[in-house]
């Protein structure tokens, strides 16, 4: 899982350009969207992509999109049970 | 007229915040291709992380414009040929390699050539009317045109200018783009002008373009008799690498493109080494000619007082 983790700050890393930012700087339980990382609602449809390229995992319903980016913990924990790839 | 109160540049020269662009002009750099400032001192780093570097330097030359002259604009004008290259080719490359059913929307988003001026609009949120022209090399000239047209219909304080940027691939096809050969360049150039001279020294006097152009001379000849206006008295002429008889155009002449570097809107870039050259010399009229696209040219007309 932590492994997972680690991965995952990588790719968010990437897919958004959050360039001034490391993986150490995103902790595993701050919310991704609002105050903690800042992202907004194209980063959400970023999520959407990043779990489909790299996880097979298609979102079915977007409503169930705010749980699932709260963090990085709620997204491992997402991927680590529909993971398809 | 048509009043220039403060121009920002982001170019291959040393343009940004130089108050004489003309003095400082020096050969063109290969090595770099645009002397950039701090865009994080002007663009929210959470924007700017999106940003491609055609959406920076436009964004920040108007921005700029805005702090200089302290007044939100009620136009926004932008010209652009090429448009937003990097995120276009971004684009593309991934709906042609992804073998997934959805593609990042950032990179589709920001590959129309209006994204420019829309970013310009949400950068200083600004709800006025937002134009772009994609015209060739002409799209600064004409949208500059567009610009007059908006003082004409009673705009206070237009923003307008031009932006392009290159990617690698365009090496490869310029030779079926275009047959001026210089390096490839990125720039950008953004004008405040209004109708009211205000604290202004130089003005837009005229500007003209023809898409059928078939005799350069002749059509410049024609441009400054209608503005009453001797060849003679033209202080200085820039041109796109324009062949002009010497005896006929013996004014002082520069090549604005040993400065520039190739990129459809050098025009702009041009329009402000003309301003500083009037604004610092003892000199009332400058004229760009711009036919870097054979049978297009663009002619603007500048004057001091």
């Amino acid at each position: 899982m932590s492994d997972l983790k680690q991965t995952l700050k990588e790719q968010i890393i990437e897919q958004l350009n959050l360039e001034d930012l490391t993986p150490a700087d995103i902790q595993d339980d701050a919310p991704l969207f609002g105050e903690g990382l800042g992202l907004d609602s194209i980063d959400a449809l970023e999520f959407i992509v990043l779990l489909e390229q790299n996880y097979g995992i298609k979102i079915a319903d977007p409503s169930e999109g705010k749980d699932i980016f709260q963090s990085v913990n709620s997204l491992a924990e997402y991927i680590e049970k529909n993971n398809k790839t | 007229m048509y009043y220039i109160h403060t121009i920002s540049s982001i170019s291959n020269q040393d343009s940004f915040r130089n108050e004489n662009v003309y003095a400082s002009l020096r050969e063109f750099d290969a090595e770099n291709d645009v002397v950039a400032p701090d865009y994080k001192e002007f663009i929210p780093r959470n924007s700017l992380r999106r940003l491609s570097p055609i959406l920076r330097m436009g964004l920040t030359c108007a921005m700029e414009c805005k702090n200089v002259i302290g007044k939100d604009f009620d136009s926004i004008v932008v010209g652009t040929a090429l448009g937003c290259l990097k995120d276009t080719e971004k684009f593309l490359n991934t709906f042609i390699t992804s073998t997934s059913d959805f593609l990042s929307p950032t990179a589709f988003i920001q590959s129309t050539h209006n994204t420019i001026g829309g970013q310009i609009s949400l950068g200083l949120n600004n709800h006025a009317y937002n134009m772009t022209h994609t015209q060739n090399n002409l799209s600064f000239e004409v949208s500059l045109i567009d610009a007059i047209l908006c003082i004409n219909d009673g705009k206070k304080n237009v923003l307008v200018g031009a932006a392009e940027e290159k990617i690698d691939f365009l090496e490869l096809v310029q030779p079926n783009l275009i047959s001026a050969d210089y390096p490839l360049a990125s720039g950008a150039s953004f004008f405040a002008i209004s109708g009211e001279q205000q604290n202004s020294k130089v003005a837009i006097q005229a500007v003209d373009t023809n898409f059928r152009s078939k005799n350069v001379e002749k059509e410049i000849l024609a441009f400054l008799t209608k503005e009453k206006i001797d060849l003679k008295e033209i202080d200085l002429l820039l041109t796109s690498g324009t062949e002009l008889n010497s005896t006929t155009f013996s004014n002082k002449n520069i090549n604005y493109m040993n400065f520039t570097g190739l990129h459809f809107s050098t025009s702009a870039f041009a329009t402000h080494i003309a301003h500083d050259f009037l604004n610092n010399n003892d000199a009332k009229f400058a004229l760009v000619v711009n036919d870097l696209c054979k049978g297009n040219l663009g002619l603007t007309l500048l004057k001091k007082g």
